[in-house]
């Protein structure tokens, strides 16, 4: 082991003389140390003004408006606790006493045995086999009815005699529009029809109406027309001018047929 | 002389469930000429479903007016309805005009015997002086030239009379007629 190690020894040392024998020296002239100066600023002496005198200021202190009641702090108070529960638990511990296991009666059960058959509920029972029927009867033929839906035709019936009963309105001829001439004709008519004196009479209408059959006349003033109820003669009479006027001193009624010029 | 004019007044009403008619025949002065009427008609329930909405119409212009009419033994100058049977559509005979009056509620017309024209079918005619017009409605068969003559016979009758006043004595004699059947 030491052998070998020598060997070793040997072999480094051979091998670093190898490697720094062919080494060349050269040499390099030290560079010298320059020393660096760096300047320095003098000191001055910077004049400065006396120190001031010191000045009192005076302060005010305010008053708090409002009072503030300080609380003091409340001395600590020793207070002795104790806790005597582990104590009570102690004194206090119930003893359980488990009583012995005592033999109990015993009963013998019965395995009911399985059935035999299983009985199904609920069974519903098929209803009975319908019988069939045969029809042989045919419906019996319905007979056919002509019932016309066409009106009946009606009867005219002749009612003029009904409507003469209803009273005939006849309007008032406009004497305004008369010719001068027949008004005049018409007046002297009526003066010598009635006897009265044209100063007594005002005119209430000249109507047309038939010449006979006239049965029942009334003056409806509000309206300026007459209500006549004729009778059947006077379909076929002619119609003649005919003036109604009222007596001014008593207001009397007068009428009379004139005739056409 | 001329034929003096006749105006026909047509009326059918519904009584309970009859239907009637009645035609007046009147001069120029409202005087009546001639008045027809019909027995009550009184539809059958059947009838009245088979029939259905077309019952009344049928029933006034095809039974009732046409059977007056032909009981009139000479045609009327001008037939006259009331404005609702011809708003209904008149359907009947156009012999002679069939037209419709009425009042109206319109300002009057400068002077008596004055017409203005309101529609194709329809005029205003002065009667009376100062009193509102009178509306003419004509039905549709009548053309303008008819119309026209019409018009001259209805202001020659509307100065003697009231033109739409015999339609209401139509409907009190049909009234009257069936309170006295009942």
């Amino acid at each position: 082991m030491f052998g070998r190690m020598k060997d070793a020894m040997t072999d480094a040392a051979e091998t670093l003389r190898r490697a720094f024998a062919g080494l060349k020296v050269m040499e390099v002239a030290p560079e010298p140390f320059l020393p660096q100066c760096h300047g320095t600023v003098a000191l001055a002496v910077e004049p400065r003004a006396g120190l001031e005198a010191p000045v009192t200021v005076c302060r005010e202190m305010r008053l708090l408006r409002e009072a503030v009641e300080g609380r003091a702090l409340q001395p600590f108070q020793a207070e002795l606790k104790a806790e005597a529960g582990w104590a009570r638990w102690g004194a206090e511990a119930e003893v359980i006493r488990m009583t012995a296991l005592e033999g109990g009666q015993a009963a013998r059960v019965a395995v009911p045995p399985l059935p035999r058959k299983a009985t199904v509920l609920g069974r519903v029972d098929p209803p009975s086999r319908p019988t069939s029927h045969r029809l042989s009867e045919s419906l019996p033929q319905p007979s056919t009815r002509r019932l016309d839906p066409r009106l009946d035709q009606v009867t005219a019936e002749a009612g003029l005699e009904s409507m003469l009963s209803l009273a005939v309105p006849i309007r008032s001829e406009n004497i305004q529009h008369l010719p001068k001439g027949m008004w005049m004709r018409y007046t002297l008519q009526l003066v010598r029809g009635t006897g009265e004196n044209v100063r007594n009479l005002e005119v209430l209408g000249l109507f047309r109406i038939p010449r006979k059959g006239v049965a029942d006349l009334r003056h409806d003033p509000r309206l300026g027309r007459i209500l006549v109820r004729l009778e059947s003669s006077a379909i076929r009479s002619p119609r003649v001018p005919f003036i109604l006027a009222r007596r001014k001193d008593d207001g009397s009624l007068l009428s009379c047929f004139v005739e056409d010029p | 002389m001329a034929d003096p004019i006749k105006l026909a007044y047509f009326m059918a009403v519904k009584e309970g469930a009859s239907y009637l008619g009645g035609l007046l025949v009147t001069d120029t002065s409202g005087i009546p000429l001639d008045f027809r009427y019909t027995e009550p008609i009184t539809p059958t329930r059947l009838q009245g479903i088979l029939y259905g909405k077309s019952l009344e119409p049928h029933l006034k212009e095809e039974v009732i007016q046409k059977t007056l009419l032909k009981e009139l033994k000479t045609p009327p100058d001008l037939f006259i309805l009331s404005a609702t049977e011809l708003a209904g559509g008149w359907s009947g005979d156009a012999k002679y005009p069939v037209l419709a009056v009425q009042k109206s509620q319109e300002s009057p017309l400068a002077k008596v015997g004055d017409a203005f024209r309101a529609g194709p079918r329809e005029l205003l005619i002065q009667l009376s002086e100062g009193a509102a017009p009178m509306r003419v409605v004509f039905a549709a068969s009548v053309d303008a030239m008819a119309q026209e003559q019409a018009v001259v016979k209805l202001l020659e009758a509307g100065y003697h009379m009231d033109l739409a006043e015999p339609l209401e004595r139509v409907t009190a004699a049909l009234q009257s007629l069936v309170v006295k059947d009942s």
